[in-house]
């Protein structure tokens, strides 16, 4: 299974689940789907904080 | 040698012997009734710890694949808690194998086969085997005290390409590093290997769930990283002082390596006093590593295969609605809430779960809140009363 990584995440977007967020939606280059928890001590999102410190990378809201 | 006869009260006699030492040396003899316990004497070990620090270094869990081709990143690819850092060193296969060193009572080991050679080894270019330890779970190092312990790693390797090979202890918290060289003496052989490392009294481990020790096994490294001398003491990390004299591992599609058997232990030992690997059952083993990787498919069938084994099966509710939610509580609590992966039988793609009815695919969505249970929905209606949403799930919290 691939590391998450900055540099294969393509997109990240807020998940709405039970009236909340605290779920990302990301999808890396070779569109796989992950379901990121907001939390610190998870390594996909460290990677998704990287992401998004760099120029351009935004996180979309919820639909 | 000196020795003291005891003859006992009808027949026979015991003999305590004092062992060539020099020095005054002191054994006592603890104040109580029973009898020592003189078989299997080189088998007692006063371990520190209840279990191997290590887990799964007999390579027999791979919950996620016991095979993986194609792999030219970083990530745990195979074998339970066994990752690699790997960048622009070659392409690789990981495969959980049945060759083993004979008679040590391993039944599996970590094979990386290399696919695509890199001949011409980059700058920047690593690849390292490591295993990442929890920062609360090696307290008992009582690292960056007065009181710091020695730490001995031991591993079985078989490779293709003999020479130098560089072993590391990384404190992930503090940025310091150790390394040491070993060789691997004989190509396409198992060997065991001892290494000892001296204790740091710098730089505490967090007592917490992150990641904060590692034990990296380099395979290759470009001169970003062996330009330097190699640092052989505990220091802050110095990038060209950390892999110098390591071999090119990838240096042709010949080329192996194996591992198993790998241990830490508390303390200094060689080849001769290591204590013996910790052999536990595979359920056990299993269970601790569900601490940072769980799924809903069969051991032994890689994760995202398509098969119905293990889907989850809920229905809709309400003519027209087609809203299916749903809730999981993992058998093991996670090290940190963790990241999910919806799987369907279908295979291949991810983020959807299929319609019962029509075999449809459906998207989803899921989120973990807590390190025990975790949500799924399905995000687009589908269906009416009754109809089915199936789907599988990896989740994973990894170091």
């Amino acid at each position: 299974m691939k590391q998450l990584t900055k540099e294969i995440i393509s997109t990240v977007k807020k998940v709405i689940l039970a009236g909340e967020v605290n779920t990302y939606k990301v999808v890396d280059n070779d569109n796989d789907v992950y379901f990121v928890p907001i939390a610190t001590d998870n390594t996909d999102y460290q990677a998704v904080q990287e992401w998004e410190a760099i120029d351009g990378n935004n996180i979309a809201d919820a639909d | 040698m000196s020795s003291i006869k005891l003859k006992g009260s009808s027949s026979g006699d015991v003999t305590i012997t004092v062992p060539a030492a020099a020095g005054t040396n002191t054994v006592t003899i603890p104040a109580a009734t029973g009898n020592l316990p003189l078989s299997n004497l080189d088998h007692v070990t006063n371990r520190p710890n209840a279990k191997p620090l290590v887990l799964n270094g007999n390579m027999a869990v791979a919950q996620r694949s016991t095979s993986t081709t194609g792999i030219t990143g970083g990530g745990h690819h195979t074998i339970d808690r066994m990752k690699v850092d790997l960048s622009d060193g070659g392409t690789w296969t990981q495969t959980q194998d049945a060759d083993v060193p004979t008679g040590q009572g391993f039944a599996n080991s970590w094979k990386l086969d290399c696919t695509t050679a890199d001949t011409s080894v980059a700058a920047g270019t690593f690849h390292v085997a490591r295993y990442l330890f929890e920062g609360q779970d090696l307290q008992l190092l009582k690292k960056g005290t007065s009181s710091a312990e020695k730490v001995t790693v031991s591993f079985w390797i078989k490779a293709t390409v003999t020479g130098t090979y560089i072993a590391e202890l990384y404190d992930v918290d503090n940025d310091r590093q150790i390394s040491q060289a070993y060789t691997v003496s004989s190509a396409n052989t198992w060997e065991k290997k001892v290494l000892s490392f001296v204790a740091d009294t710098t730089g505490a481990l967090g007592d917490d769930n992150g990641s904060s020790f590692s034990i990296n096994l380099w395979l290759s490294a470009g001169s970003n990283f062996t330009s330097g001398t190699l640092n052989t003491t505990w220091a802050g990390q110095n990038l060209v002082n950390r892999v110098v004299g390591q071999v090119n591992s990838a240096s042709s599609t010949d080329n192996n390596v194996y591992f198993t058997g790998l241990q830490m232990e508390v303390g200094e030992y060689d080849a001769t006093t290591i204590p013996p690997f910790q052999h536990e059952s595979y359920g056990d083993n299993l269970q601790r590593c569900k601490r940072y990787c769980q799924s809903t498919f069969s051991q032994g069938t890689a994760i995202g295969a398509a098969t119905a084994a293990g889907i989850i099966i809920t229905c809709a509710a309400g003519t027209g609605i087609g809203r299916v939610a749903t809730g999981h509580q993992f058998p093991v609590s996670f090290r940190a809430v963790p990241t999910i992966v919806i799987h369907n039988q279908t295979g291949g793609t991810t983020g959807s779960g299929r319609n019962g009815d029509t075999g449809g695919l459906i998207t989803m969505s899921a989120g973990a809140a807590s390190t025990d249970a975790a949500h799924f929905e399905n995000s687009e209606n589908f269906g009416n009363d009754g109809a089915q949403l199936q789907f599988q799930f990896s989740a994973t919290s990894e170091l």
